[in-house]
């Protein structure tokens, strides 16, 4: 074992039980250091889960994508559009992109029918999901088993039906389902694909609703605008998704499609288009307000704890001025001494650090709990939370230690 | 051959308010291999300063100083340390063992900074605490202990590292008349192994079983004295003690 490591154990060992010596004055000690990397994970876990939703999103749009949906107006709003005229979105606002804009690489309106799934009497919780032949290639989600929906299909209005890998064993058991016949509503649809299984994880309420799309149930959305009629307009879809060829095309094309749409509905905003670059930028504008509270809470803490740290070791340091003398007189250098008090004080900054972390995983939870917000805490994100704390000791304990070292050995051990 | 300690001209002064207090005025001194050395003097007369020079824990303000062959007055700390570790040991009046830490850590200390890794040093230091016989006591702590028990320990974590020289400061200065006999034994027990030993006492008896007794005065050598010079000056000191 090297001169060096040998040491610098015992200073660790030394340091160890100095804290033990002291479980409240060191406790106390770390509660600034606690509080300020506790904040530091809370903001990175909040800031992670933001980042981490707003690329789920652009992954669940495709960076080729836009997507029109459908806006929920509500009282003077809602007036003004219907004495407009507007419908809403609907089956011809999709054909009018499709008509004005050449060079798409698809588009998909979906509609979402509320209507019950049944097979022999049995109610399912699955959601239909009305859309055209489009929808498969536009978000990159394809029949595992079977097709999907066809352009006959949505030009016949057929009652197929093409049903997500969550929801096959619920309807049919470990039988197969193709070619079989489920109920929605009051008709009768025939199975004709089963969706592959895709990971999709729960999300916060956002622009994009993110639902478990194992459990969506498709059925072209011809047959469903015929079955299922809506008050509000004839052909009335909630969203659609627009994929052109080009990901730099994307801003022109949603600037096109809305000037469109909003001729169509008579200057009426009842839609709104989603741009995923547009929707990492609304993501993280809303972060930074909480990043600059938590940061400044966190730098605070830090620097209080910091000071608090510094504090104790003086405090320690003139203690122990005995120890010190002694330690010089029996061969240990100005390094060594130095290398002790500021090993310890980063020994108490980061178990500060340590159990910060902890209590920051604790906040993140509860704000996810609480508020509903994504958090994720990477081990990156986690350990430089830890560099943190101890960067605080090497900071804050450097002069404790210095003023240790400085002592000269005589005048160490006469101290009083 | 070298002597093992040479001082030449050594003076030491220390800012006291205003003025200087002037502790050694010039101190010339050799002390060879397997010597045993008394300083004696009375308080003030810069025994103690002239000990914490010879032991590199302090450094001449003028005047030249030479360790086992090394000029030592300015070489850096860290040199001075690794000095003090390897060839000197240090017995102190008050003991000074760190409280917090059980018999055998404190006379592992030195070893840590020798770079020992912690079985030998668990080893050295119970082979040693035996010899000073602790070697029941390993786990205690310094305030468990009697002070003869202390300053045993203090001598053990001195010899620990085999030393060349073992430099005591009144080493029985707090510690009743048997208590300091058993300690001086042991003392003269390592100087007759070949371990140098100088001693700063103002207790005669212990001057007496030097080979050579320097006597301090303000900061001076006054008188070296060896042999019967040595044996009547202690027997009058003696008699004058008893007087009092």
């Amino acid at each position: 074992m090297s001169f060096w490591s040998v040491e610098q154990l015992e200073n660790a060992r030394v340091g160890l039980r100095s804290i033990q010596a002291h479980k409240l004055r060191s406790s106390l000690t770390m509660l600034g250091v606690i509080f300020g990397v506790a904040a530091v994970v809370a903001m990175l876990a909040i800031a992670g889960g933001a980042q981490r939703e707003a690329v789920e999103q652009i992954r669940l749009l495709g960076t080729n994508n836009l997507r029109v949906n459908q806006r929920a107006l509500s009282g003077k709003a809602r007036e003004a559009a219907e004495q407009k005229g507007s419908q809403g979105l609907t089956l011809a606002d999709a054909e009018l992109i499709q008509a004005s804009l050449p060079g798409l690489a698809g588009i998909a309106p979906v509609r979402f029918v509320d209507a019950p799934v049944l097979l022999r009497g049995r109610e399912s919780a699955a959601r239909v999901v009305a859309t055209n032949a489009d929808y498969a290639r536009v978000t990159d989600f394809h029949a595992g088993q079977g097709r999907f929906l066809s352009d006959l299909d949505v030009a016949d209005a057929k009652r197929v039906a093409v049903i997500g890998a969550g929801i096959v064993q619920e309807l049919f058991g470990y039988q197969n389902p193709m070619g079989r016949r489920i109920r929605i509503g009051d008709d009768s649809y025939t199975v004709v694909g089963v969706m592959e299984a895709k990971q999709v994880r729960e999300g916060r309420a956002s622009v994009i609703r993110l639902r478990d799309i194992n459990r969506d149930l498709y059925v072209p959305i011809t047959t469903a605008a015929a079955r299922f009629p809506l008050a509000r307009a004839e052909g009335a879809i909630d969203e659609m998704a627009i994929q052109v060829t080009l990901a730099d095309r994307v801003a022109p094309v949603a600037a096109i499609a809305s000037r469109l749409i909003r001729r169509a509905h008579h200057d009426v905003d009842d839609f709104e288009v989603v741009v995923p670059a547009e929707l990492l930028a609304q993501a993280q504008s809303t972060q930074r307000v909480f990043n600059i509270v938590m940061g400044s809470i966190a730098a605070i803490s830090l620097l209080v704890g910091g000071i608090g740290i510094m504090n104790v070791m003086l405090t320690s340091v003139t203690e122990r001025t005995r120890e010190i003398g002694i330690r010089r007189a029996v061969g240990a250098p100005r390094r060594a001494i130095l290398a002790q008090f500021l090993i310890e004080t980063v020994l108490i900054s980061a178990s500060g650090g340590l159990v910060g972390i902890v209590v920051g995983f604790a906040m993140a939870r509860g704000i996810n709990l609480f508020a509903g917000w994504e958090t994720a805490l990477s081990p990156l994100a986690t350990a430089g939370a830890f560099g943190v704390s101890a960067l605080v000791g090497i900071l804050f304990g450097i002069y404790p230690a210095r003023r240790a070292a400085r002592m000269d050995p005589i005048g160490a051990l006469r101290f009083e | 051959m070298d002597a093992l300690i040479r001082l030449e001209e050594v003076y030491r002064s220390y800012p006291m308010g205003r003025t200087e207090l002037h502790a050694l005025r010039g101190v010339s001194l050799s002390v060879e291999r397997g010597e045993y050395v008394a300083v004696i003097g009375p308080s003030g007369s810069g025994k103690s300063t002239l000990m914490h020079i010879a032991g590199c824990l302090d450094r001449p303000s003028s005047g030249r100083c030479r360790i086992d062959g090394t000029w030592v007055e300015d070489l850096p700390d860290e040199e001075l340390s690794r000095l003090r570790n390897r060839k000197m040991g240090f017995v102190f009046q008050s003991f000074f063992l760190i409280s917090q830490l059980s018999v055998q850590e404190n006379v592992e200390v030195p070893l840590v900074y020798a770079g020992v890794d912690r079985e030998q040093r668990s080893e050295l230091a119970r082979e040693v605490l035996g010899r000073v016989g602790l070697g029941a006591r390993l786990g205690h702590r310094p305030n468990e202990l009697s002070g003869g028990e202390c300053q045993r320990v203090a001598i053990a974590r001195a010899l620990v590292t085999r030393p060349d020289l073992l430099l005591a400061d009144e080493p029985t200065g707090n510690l009743d008349r048997r208590t300091g006999e058993e300690i001086t034994g042991i003392l003269e027990e390592l100087h007759a192994e070949g371990v140098t030993v100088v001693v700063v006492t103002h207790d005669v008896t212990k001057a007496r079983r030097a080979q050579r007794v320097i006597q301090m005065q303000d900061g001076r050598i006054e008188r070296e004295l060896r042999g019967t010079e040595l044996e009547e000056l202690v027997d009058a000191l003696e008699a004058a003690a008893r007087r009092r």
